[in-house]
C-alpha cells in the first residue's frame, strides 16, 4: 500500500511544479525554492513527518523534503544550545544531499557538454 | 527619415547556418550547413565567430574577391560588445565598422553602406550579421542547462551568418532606398514576447516608408519583416490596418515564419535573430529576385533592444525596425 501511497504523494508534488511551470512566469528555480519553503512549513505541527510515515520515500524523495530536512536539522541543535544551535544544525541532515550534488555535478560537468 | 540611393547594387550573398535551419524548408539555398551546434569549436561563441568568418570566406569566393578588395566590413550579432563581428573582422583585418541594433542589425548595416556608397565615399562593402541560438539565449533568456520550459508564443534565435556584397557595378538588384525607423517602447517586458514587442516599431517603419516614398503597399511584390513569429505576424497585420488603413494581408511575410517548419521543428513562433532576416533574404529572397519572381521587396528588420540587466530590473523593452527596398533593376 505504501508504494501506492508513495506513487500518489510524489505524482501530486511533480503535477503542481508542472502546473505552475506551464501557467506562470516562474523558473524551475523558483518553484524548486517554493517547494523547500512549503516542505519546512509544512513541518510545523509534524505535518510532513506525518506524510513521510504514509507516503515512505514519496515523501522523501521530493524536493520538500529538503525543507523538512533543514527544519529538523535547526530544531535539533536548537534544543541541544538554543537560539545560536538553529543555524548550526540546520545543514546537518542535508549536508549528504547537498555534498552529493556538488560532487555528482563536478563529474557530470567533466564528462559532458551542454546541447541545445 | 527615408534616404534614396543612387549606384548601390546587390553583388552577391552568401548564408551559412546550423542544424535546424538546414532541416527546415529553405535549406536548398543555403551556402553551407553545420550538423551540430557547436561547429566543431569549443563553445557557442566560438561556434558564432566561425560561421560568420565562413559567410565572409563564401561570399569572397562567390564574387571572385580577395579580401584586399573591401573597402569596408560592416559586422553586428548578438553576443554581449558584439564579440563575433569583432572577432572575425579582427582575422579579416578590414576596415570595420561594428554595428547593434538585435535583430534589426542586417537592414542597419545595409542602409549604412549604402549610404557611403551612394555618396562615392567607398567603392564596395560586406555587411554581415550572425546570431547563434545558445549563445543568445543563454544571454537574453535561460541557458540550456538550466532546463526552463518556454511559452508557445517564444521566437526561437536562429544560428546563421549572412553577409551581403554591396557595391556601384551594376547588377540584376539594386538598393533603392532605406528607412530609418524610430524605436518604440510599448511596455512590455516579457522577453519571450519578442514578437509583441516589435509589431508596432515594424508597423511604425513601414508607415513612415510608404508615406515618405508616397506608396501604397502593393507597390511591393513582397513586403517582409524579420522575425515577428506567428503571433507578431498576425499583430502586425492587424495593427496595420486598424492604426495606417493599410492592407498588409496580401503580399506581406515573415522571415521567422518562413525559416522554420513550424509544424514539425520544436521552434515554438519562428525564429529571432540577426541572421533570420539575413537567411531568407540573402539566400530565398534574392535568388527569387533573380529568376525574376519579385521585382520590389520591402525588406524590415525588427530588433528587440533590451539587455540581460534592464530585464532583471523589470524595465520594458524598446524596439526599432530598419527598412530597405531592393528592387530588380530594369
Amino acid at each position: 500500500m505504501i508504494y501506492v501511497n508513495a506513487f500518489i504523494f510524489a505524482g501530486l508534488v511533480c503535477a503542481i511544479g508542472q502546473i505552475i511551470l506551464d501557467n506562470t512566469k516562474l523558473t524551475p528555480g523558483h518553484v524548486t525554492s517554493m517547494f523547500v519553503v512549503i516542505g519546512a512549513a509544512l513541518d510545523v505541527f509534524a505535518l510532513y513527518d506525518k506524510f513521510v510515515i504514509w507516503a515512505g520515500g514519496g515523501a522523501l524523495v521530493p524536493i520538500t523534503s529538503f525543507g523538512h530536512l533543514l527544519m529538523h536539522g535547526a530544531m535539533e541543535k536548537a534544543t541541544e544550545y538554543s537560539l545560536l544551535g538553529l543555524s548550526m544544525g540546520m545543514f546537518d541532515l542535508t549536508a549528504t544531499g547537498i555534498i552529493s550534488a556538488i560532487v555528482i555535478s563536478f563529474f557530470v560537468a567533466l564528462i559532458f557538454k551542454p546541447k541545445s | 527619415m527615408t534616404i534614396k540611393f543612387n549606384n548601390v547594387f546587390v553583388n552577391g550573398a552568401s548564408t551559412v547556418t546550423g542544424p535546424y535551419e538546414s532541416n527546415g524548408p529553405l535549406s536548398k539555398f543555403f551556402d553551407k550547413s553545420y550538423e551540430d551546434l557547436y561547429m566543431d569549436t569549443n563553445t557557442w561563441e566560438q561556434a558564432e565567430i566561425k560561421i560568420l568568418g565562413d559567410s565572409v570566406e563564401i561570399l569572397l569566393n562567390k564574387t571572385k574577391m580577395i579580401k584586399e578588395d573591401i573597402d569596408l566590413f560592416i559586422s553586428g550579432d548578438l553576443l554581449n560588445q558584439i564579440v563575433a563581428s569583432n572577432y572575425t573582422a579582427s582575422y579579416l583585418k578590414l576596415p570595420y565598422i561594428g554595428i547593434y541594433g538585435a535583430c534589426s542589425t542586417s537592414v542597419e548595416g545595409i542602409i549604412l553602406g549604402s549610404s557611403m556608397l551612394s555618396n562615392n565615399q567607398i567603392k564596395n562593402c560586406i555587411c554581415s550579421v550572425s546570431s547563434h541560438n545558445t549563445g543568445a539565449e543563454k544571454q537574453f533568456r535561460n541557458p540550456t542547462e538550466y532546463g526552463a520550459p518556454k511559452p508557445k508564443y517564444s521566437t526561437f534565435t536562429c544560428t546563421g551568418a549572412g553577409s551581403l556584397y554591396l557595391s556601384n557595378v551594376k547588377s540584376d538588384i539594386k538598393v533603392e532606398s532605406g528607412t530609418i525607423g524610430t524605436t518604440i517602447d510599448s511596455g512590455i517586458k516579457d522577453v519571450f514576447n519578442t514578437g509583441a514587442v516589435m509589431a508596432p516599431s515594424a508597423a511604425d517603419t513601414i508607415y513612415r516608408h510608404l508615406t515618405d516614398l508616397k506608396r501604397e503597399p502593393m507597390y511591393y511584390d513582397l513586403i517582409v519583416t524579420g522575425d515577428l513569429g506567428v503571433y507578431g505576424k498576425k499583430i502586425l497585420i492587424n495593427y496595420m490596418q486598424t492604426e495606417y488603413g493599410y492592407d498588409l494581408s496580401h503580399n506581406y511575410d515573415d522571415c521567422g515564419v518562413m525559416l522554420y517548419d513550424l509544424e514539425k521543428q520544436p521552434v515554438f513562433a519562428g525564429a529571432s535573430g540577426p541572421a533570420a532576416s539575413a537567411l531568407v533574404t540573402y539566400s530565398y529572397i534574392i535568388n527569387k529576385m533573380k529568376k525574376g519572381e519579385l521585382s520590389r521587396v520591402l525588406m524590415v528588420a525588427t530588433g528587440a533592444l533590451m539587455s540581460q540587466t534592464t530585464v532583471n530590473q523589470k524595465m520594458a523593452i524598446p524596439a526599432v525596425s530598419h527598412a530597405v527596398s531592393l528592387e530588380v533593376v530594369e
